[in-house]
């Protein structure tokens, strides 16, 4: 496939992803029990308050109308206002989002950086102590949710051993968030760490694979060190599979975003989707998901297309 | 470069020397013995062929003497290539030699290069590594190589990626890369069975010439005794990793003196041809070598021609398949039309991507054809309901070429071919369908224990006979058999087709015979049809067809196909060259 038509194909499927998922939020939403007006208003408020606000806010609406109302704010670009924060969606997104993607990726960067050579280097050693105790550790990092592992970061590195602030430095801009660069240490840390024994796993796996390939036995057969055949035959082939990963681990890093700016009070979108799931801030809920939604899609997307410039093979559609 | 071929070009001394090899391999429950005691030597310019069935210990010879042996090979003795032992190298000596004095060209050009390098750039990897040579003049003798290899606009090619090749260009790119340096040992490991018989005659010709420009030893494994007729000089015979035989490439496949090289030769099909020019040689070709089956198979004999009558089995009519859409849509099989009529054996022969699978596969109701009629037993398949066409599928058998993968490894052998009774013949109770499974694998000449077994204990030829028992235990009309024996050794795959033409006998079953084996092709079936680029170009009986062949393509795959006798394969070898000499001269004028 020519690559424009495969771009406005791809285009097109993300935008019907995007939609969908608006579509399934919307409705898991609206199902849970409460509602957002006694969160609002107080346990003091009456009913007829309640009744009043939900229908200020079209909530009494059936919900497909409900669901319209806000599909056509979303084309003119609103995304509602914050029951709660009394500020626009959108601004609140455009605050928070610059240091999410800051924290998510120097995260990703770290991880990736550690991990590519990490699991070469296990697939080369496979089956020795070297790889047997890094496959023990990425275990162990794997298993452990992150908020544990943060905890214990903060307990070793910021408590007992006082290196780094265990908080990061609050503020509106992004330029705070960089003031106090070595406050963002103990987040990126926490972050990466699933990141690197996940995809050490995949790099290691990918790596082994095509070391008993036929191509690794010719490039030998004419000369070159074992060295030589990893550096130019067998690492980028390993990376393909990897590249391809790293799109579907978009709402992982997110994920992982929640918890992480939560426990180290990080003012991204993580903490701001924590505070408004708390609040049944349906606006701000809605709007972060969608966020999350696209960079997931983008992420996809990026990926495929890395994966076509990686791999010839992809773009004349034979792998 | 030349001034390092001379050195080594000094007729007396060896260029690859193995005295006394042995080769364990260690697995995890015991020490494999692979290789016992092998001695061989390869001199400059000459070619010695290492033959032998699989397990024999062929490729393991050949990836010692590279120094490319698995981390669990333990390899006593000694393998020199050039004076310089390759057993206690270490990677630094074996890097050197590699690619430079010694270097192999593989079996399949399907893996054997990087995916996502350009083939002008994997050439030039191997002349850096061992010249101290710019990128760009190493670009420009890539270049080169592949002219010599035969890649049309090597300039352009080189840029490509092993994908944009076919097999036989892929090929070539790995000859390129095996001559680059001039080395003064080629070890060529099966270089040709992955690829069609017009391709092989291409590339063993391309490597003759190579090694005769060049003087370069060729160390030839091998299980085609065709290729070793074609190309060597010496033969070394090789079973259970000892060698049992050697010398001239005429003593040992005409004369051979042991008892195995004679078995081994006897079980290879031979291609009956005629040679116009040569009345002697077709009769040295015809004259049966001690313990060849008779040219004429024995079932014709028996069979009435009242057995070839009544409505035909299977019926293709004009029938053309397409695969994808628009620009990319490929027409696998245009207006083919063919009958298989009761009893009888229809060949399709074809190179790969003639389309012979398709027609088997629509033949199984496995494709609907894009246009055509498509009859079995005499109904039209497309207008039938699915009920009915279920009863007719009943009453085909089939065997595919993959004795591995096509027997499911989590049954046992009894649950395998009990298989098609349970879905077709559900009032069976438990007890007859046990019944029914012993009497056909009895019959398959199978042990009536071997029910209880899983398909991963049994051997390749076990196997098949497996996935015979499989297709003949609802007793078909009809038995559509997909290269049943490419993945078989000569013996294993003489036992297994003679099992089939047996039961055929006995059991009165037509088939249809998928085959790119000329010489299996003309033993087995009575009928032939000649596929090319999805179309018939001709099918007739098959002693008219596949020995007078009408077309001038049938008469190039005929003529491509090497036959296991030295001094016939020579004169063919020259009038095939002069043929083709003479239609360039034609086409050219």
């Amino acid at each position: 496939m020519s690559t424009p038509s495969f771009l406005i194909r791809r285009v097109l499927q993300a935008l019907a992803v995007v939609v969908i998922v608006t579509i399934v939020v919307f409705g898991l939403l609206h199902a849970l029990p409460g509602g957002p007006a006694r969160g609002i208003l107080g346990p003091q408020a009456t009913a007829q308050q309640i009744a009043r606000f939900n229908h200020e806010q079209g909530l009494d609406k059936p919900l497909p109308v409900q669901y319209l109302y806000y599909l056509n704010q979303l084309l003119h670009g609103d995304l509602g206002t914050s029951y709660t924060l009394n500020a626009p969606v959108s601004r609140l997104i455009e605050e928070r989002l610059p240091k999410t993607l800051v924290l998510t990726v120097l995260s990703a960067l770290i991880g990736l950086l550690l991990a590519i050579p990490l699991g070469m280097w296990q697939a080369v050693r496979r089956n020795r102590p070297v790889d047997y105790v890094i496959t023990t550790l990425s275990f162990i990092a794997y298993s452990t949710p992150v908020y544990f592992l943060g905890l214990i970061l903060v307990l070793v590195f910021s408590q007992v051993l006082p290196w780094f602030p265990s908080q990061a430095p609050q503020g509106d801009s992004l330029a705070d968030v960089f003031s106090e660069p070595r406050a963002l240490v103990l987040p990126v840390v926490a972050g990466a760490a699933s990141m690197v024994a996940v995809f050490s796993r995949y790099m290691r796996a990918a790596t082994l694979e095509n070391l008993s390939e036929d191509y690794v036995r010719t490039a030998r057969a004419g000369g070159a060190r074992s060295r030589a055949v990893l550096r130019k035959h067998v690492f980028r082939n390993s990376l393909t599979p990897v590249v391809a990963m790293l799109g579907y681990y978009v709402p992982v890093l997110f994920g992982g975003a929640l918890v992480v700016e939560q426990l180290f009070n990080y003012p991204g979108m993580g903490l701001l989707f924590w505070s408004a799931a708390q609040a049944s801030d349906y606006p701000v809920l809605l709007g972060c998901v969608l966020v999350i939604a696209l960079a997931t899609v983008v992420g996809t997307l990026l990926a495929d297309i890395v994966q076509r410039v990686i791999d010839p093979r992809v773009k004349a559609g034979r792998a | 470069m030349t001034a390092h071929r001379k050195d080594t070009a000094r007729p007396a001394e060896p260029i690859l020397a193995l005295d006394d090899l042995g080769v364990v391999f260690t697995t995890e429950s015991a020490q494999v013995p692979a290789v016992r005691g092998v001695s061989l030597e390869v001199r400059p310019g000459e070619t010695l062929a290492l033959v032998g069935e699989s397990g024999s210990g062929k490729s393991t010879v050949a990836l010692a003497a590279m120094g490319l042996l698995p981390g669990n090979a333990r390899v006593t003795g000694r393998a020199a290539v050039a004076g310089t032992d390759i057993v206690g190298a270490d990677e630094a000596g074996l890097s050197r030699l590699r690619g430079r004095t010694v270097s192999m060209v593989f079996q399949e050009p399907a893996t054997a290069l990087d995916p996502l390098t350009r083939i002008g750039k994997q050439i030039t990897e191997v002349i850096r590594n061992h010249h101290d040579v710019s990128a760009r003049e190493a670009a420009a003798r890539a270049v080169d190589l592949l002219r010599r290899v035969g890649i049309p606009e090597p300039e352009r090619r080189a840029a490509a990626y092993p994908f944009q090749l076919s097999g036989g260009q892929r090929q070539r790119v790995v000859i390129a890369m095996a001559i680059a340096n001039d080395p003064a040992l080629l070890i060529a490991d099966e270089p040709t069975t992955a690829l069609d018989v017009t391709v092989q005659a291409e590339i063993l010709d391309l490597l003759r010439r190579l090694a005769a420009e060049t003087g370069t030893g060729v160390l030839l494994v091998t299980h085609n005794m065709g290729v070793v007729a074609d190309f060597a000089d010496r033969v070394a015979v090789m079973y259970q990793g000892r060698l049992v035989e050697s010398g001239t490439v005429e003593d040992v496949l005409l004369r051979p003196t042991h008892d195995y090289t004679r078995r081994l030769l006897a079980a290879v099909p031979r291609l009956e041809v005629a040679l116009p020019d040569d009345g002697a040689a077709a009769n040295a070709l015809t004259k049966p070598v001690p313990g060849t089956r008779t040219t004429e198979p024995p079932r014709e004999k028996g069979r009435t021609p009242a057995a070839q009558e009544g409505t035909p089995v299977l019926a293709l009519d004009d029938v053309s398949v397409v695969f994808g859409r628009g620009r990319r849509a490929v027409r696998a099989l245009d207006g083919v039309s063919f009958l298989v009529r009761p009893g009888e054996t229809l060949g399709l022969v074809g190179e790969s991507g003639s389309g012979k699978s398709t027609a088997a596969r629509v033949a199984l109701g496995l494709i609907t054809p894009n246009a055509g009629t498509v009859s079995l037993f005499g109904t039209d398949l497309a207008h039938s309901r699915a009920r009915a066409r279920r009863r007719l599928r009943a009453g085909i058998g089939v065997v595919l070429q993959d004795p591995v993968a096509s027997l499911d490894a989590r049954m046992t052998v009894g649950e395998c071919v009990a298989e098609p009774l349970r879905v077709h013949r559900r009032e069976l109770s438990a007890r007859d369908r046990r019944g029914l499974v012993e009497d056909v694998l009895e019959r398959v000449r199978l042990p009536r224990a071997l029910a209880r077994r899983a398909p991963g204990e049994l051997s390749g030829g076990q196997r098949q006979r497996v996935s015979l028992a499989r297709a003949l235990v609802l007793e078909p009309r009809l038995l559509v058999a997909d290269e049943p024996t490419s993945a078989l050794d000569v013996s294993v795959q003489e036992s297994v087709l003679e099992v089939i033409t047996e039961l055929q006998d006995e059991l009165g079953f037509a088939c249809l015979f998928v085959s790119h084996d000329l010489a299996v092709v003309q033993h087995f079936a009575r009928r032939v049809a000649v596929l090319r680029g999805g179309r018939i170009e001709e099918q007739g009986p098959t002693g008219e067809t596949l020995l007078h062949p009408e077309t001038d393509y049938t008469r190039r795959l005929l003529a491509a196909a090497p036959v296991p006798d030295p001094v016939v394969q020579r004169a063919r070898r020259t009038e095939r060259l002069a043929a083709l000499a003479a239609g360039r001269t034609e086409g050219g004028a």
